[in-house]
């Protein structure tokens, strides 16, 4: 609701700026790599924090949806779709699933609403392992091989992150966010105010279910190769809690910065030191979780404060 | 003319307890209701009955004519009944003015557009007496004022009938004759009122009709000077002291 002018203008800039690398250096595949997986982190991680921070509901089964996304352009693509025709279609299988799914949790509250997702994104794992005419079960998925440029991969990953960041940005200074903060912060209150809680949490958890799908469909098509233990894996779920707590829960900013973290220590770490990213990862849970409930942009918006005073 | 409020038969039990017992009772529109009776009475069960947090176990609850029984609190709201919280529940993180807007922009049976919501929820702080502190968080506010916002909120959804649950308790007695104007200027604005409330001085001195429940049960509904003289309701709560006043 409080508009910030600075920050508005950020995004489009630094969202041109990022488009201008592969026309720039559309050789350095490494770089392109980088920005693909960082854009697709944040553009889920962004979605994540629609139900997440701003509604409050913390949940550990959004792979459910990425996978899911996954599978539906693996399998149309398989069919002779073109990929890009699937992404739509592979969000809002994501979203439908979120609508059968959400109806009956949603209805719990905090750590129970938290446990139930945990079972979603579990069942999800072990039905696709298990339907293998689908999904190719345990023996994984192969997707064709004539893909795009990595530079293409870059701007699709680029536009996916840009769309998810401003239907966050709009929903967070809409009537639809303050009812998604009012019934964050007071559900009880909320609705004796005439708030619809249970649409408007409905509602946050398609949207962001239908942006994570969709994510999921372009990965795949980068992938080529599905098996349900990755796109499925619980790691991929405590992934987009873990950015939105790191860069701050519920801020705008948070999932961005996040996800950029997030994406470069696991990057940096993971070729030596296999395991070493998880302990960066707890450690920086930990600190935020005592220092800094608003994560990196708390801090950021700390620090920016500080500069104004001492100017 | 159609009351603004009617009760047929409202009860409801929690297991083997019952809070609010075949409750009867019509509230014209306009004016003050009271409803008094010592603690676990049922009053503000009674109160959620009808504004929809609760669904009540028999019975049924009118508003203008219109059935409610069973209906949401948010669609209560909606139509024009709004309830106020006696442990106060301001969205802390909001600042007071967005706060207001809550009910501005949710409330009310026709919707609002941003800027009408807006002006509505200054229109209201201004009303209440909330215009000052705007912009600061509703967590840094006084227990004062916090019960005030409670009020705004409610009344930025432009109901017909507001249910007060003790808006009065805790406050100092220059607050409470502050409030007690406010409850007074929202009644000349033909809001309807029923008000929940232990702090008798204001009950007598506001209520054109005073309620006493006790055990679930109405067991007086008068004026509130024939009330205080009812026995049963001196035994039950005011107490003998009350009765020789």
């Amino acid at each position: 609701m409080r508009a910030a002018r600075p920050a508005a203008l950020a995004a489009p800039v630094i969202g041109i700026l990022l488009a201008l690398v592969p026309v720039i250096a559309p050789r350095n595949v490494s770089l392109l790599n980088l920005g693909f997986f960082t854009f697709l982190y944040v553009a889920r991680g962004v979605a994540w924090n629609i139900l997440g921070g701003f509604a409050g509901y913390i949940s550990f089964g959004y792979a459910a949806f990425f996978g899911l996304g996954a599978y539906t352009t693996a399998l149309l693509w398989l069919r002779g779709w073109a990929p890009v025709a699937t992404y739509p279609l592979a969000g809002l299988v994501a979203a439908a699933f979120s609508l059968v799914v959400g109806a009956p949790t949603l209805r719990l509250v905090g750590p129970y609403f938290s446990i139930a997702t945990i079972g979603v994104g579990e069942a999800m794992r072990i039905l696709a392992l298990n339907l293998d005419r689908v999904t190719g079960g345990a023996s994984g998925l192969n997707l064709p091989t004539t893909v795009p440029s990595k530079g293409w991969f870059y701007t699709a990953a680029l536009v996916c992150a840009a769309v998810s960041f401003a239907i966050a940005a709009g929903v967070r200074r809409s009537r639809f966010g303050l009812g998604l903060q009012a019934l964050r912060m007071d559900q009880e209150a909320a609705e004796s105010l005439g708030v619809r809680t249970a649409l408007f949490k409905n509602l946050a958890h398609i949207l962001s279910a239908f942006l994570v799908g969709a994510c999921g469909g372009l990965e795949a098509t980068y992938l080529q190769y599905l098996h349900p233990d990755s796109v499925f894996g619980f790691t991929e779920s405590i992934s987009l809690v873990l950015i939105t707590l790191i860069g701050g829960l519920g801020t705008l900013w948070g999932p961005v910065l996040g996800a950029a973290v997030f994406y470069a220590v696991q990057d940096y770490l993971l070729a030596s030191y296999p395991t070493l990213h998880l302990l960066v990862y707890g450690v920086l849970l930990i600190l935020i979780l005592l220092f800094e409930p608003k994560g990196l942009a708390g801090l950021a918006a700390r620090l920016w404060r500080r500069m104004q005073v001492s100017r | 003319m159609t009351a603004a409020l009617t009760l047929e038969h409202l009860t409801k039990r929690f297991g083997g307890l019952v809070a609010v017992q075949d409750v009867t009772v019509e509230i014209a529109a306009g004016g003050i209701t009271g409803l008094i009776g010592p603690n676990g009475a049922g009053k503000t069960t009674l109160f959620r009955v009808i504004t929809g947090g609760v669904r009540p176990s028999a019975g049924r609850a009118l508003y203008y004519g219109r059935e409610i029984t069973g209906w949401s609190a948010h669609a209560v709201c909606r139509l024009g009944a709004c309830v106020t919280h006696q442990i106060v529940r301001p969205f802390a993180d909001l600042t007071v003015l967005e706060n207001v807007l809550v009910g501005a922009a949710f409330g009310g049976s026709h919707r609002l557009g941003g800027l009408t919501a807006r002006a509505e929820a200054e229109a209201v702080l201004e009303f209440t007496g909330l215009a000052r502190r705007r912009d600061v968080l509703a967590s840094t506010l006084t227990l004062a004022e916090r019960k005030r916002l409670e009020i705004a909120r409610a009344l930025a959804t432009r109901p017909r009938v507001l249910l007060l649950d003790e808006v009065l308790a805790g406050l100092t007695p220059a607050e409470t004759d502050q409030a007690v104007a406010l409850v007074r200027a929202i009644r000349d604005r033909g809001i309807t009122i029923v008000m929940i409330e232990h702090v008798m001085r204001a009950v007598m001195d506001l209520s054109d009709r005073v309620l006493v429940l006790n055990y679930g049960r109405l067991i007086a509904d008068g004026l509130p000077a024939e009330v205080t003289r009812n026995p049963q309701v001196i035994e039950a709560y005011l107490g003998r002291d009350f009765g020789v006043m």
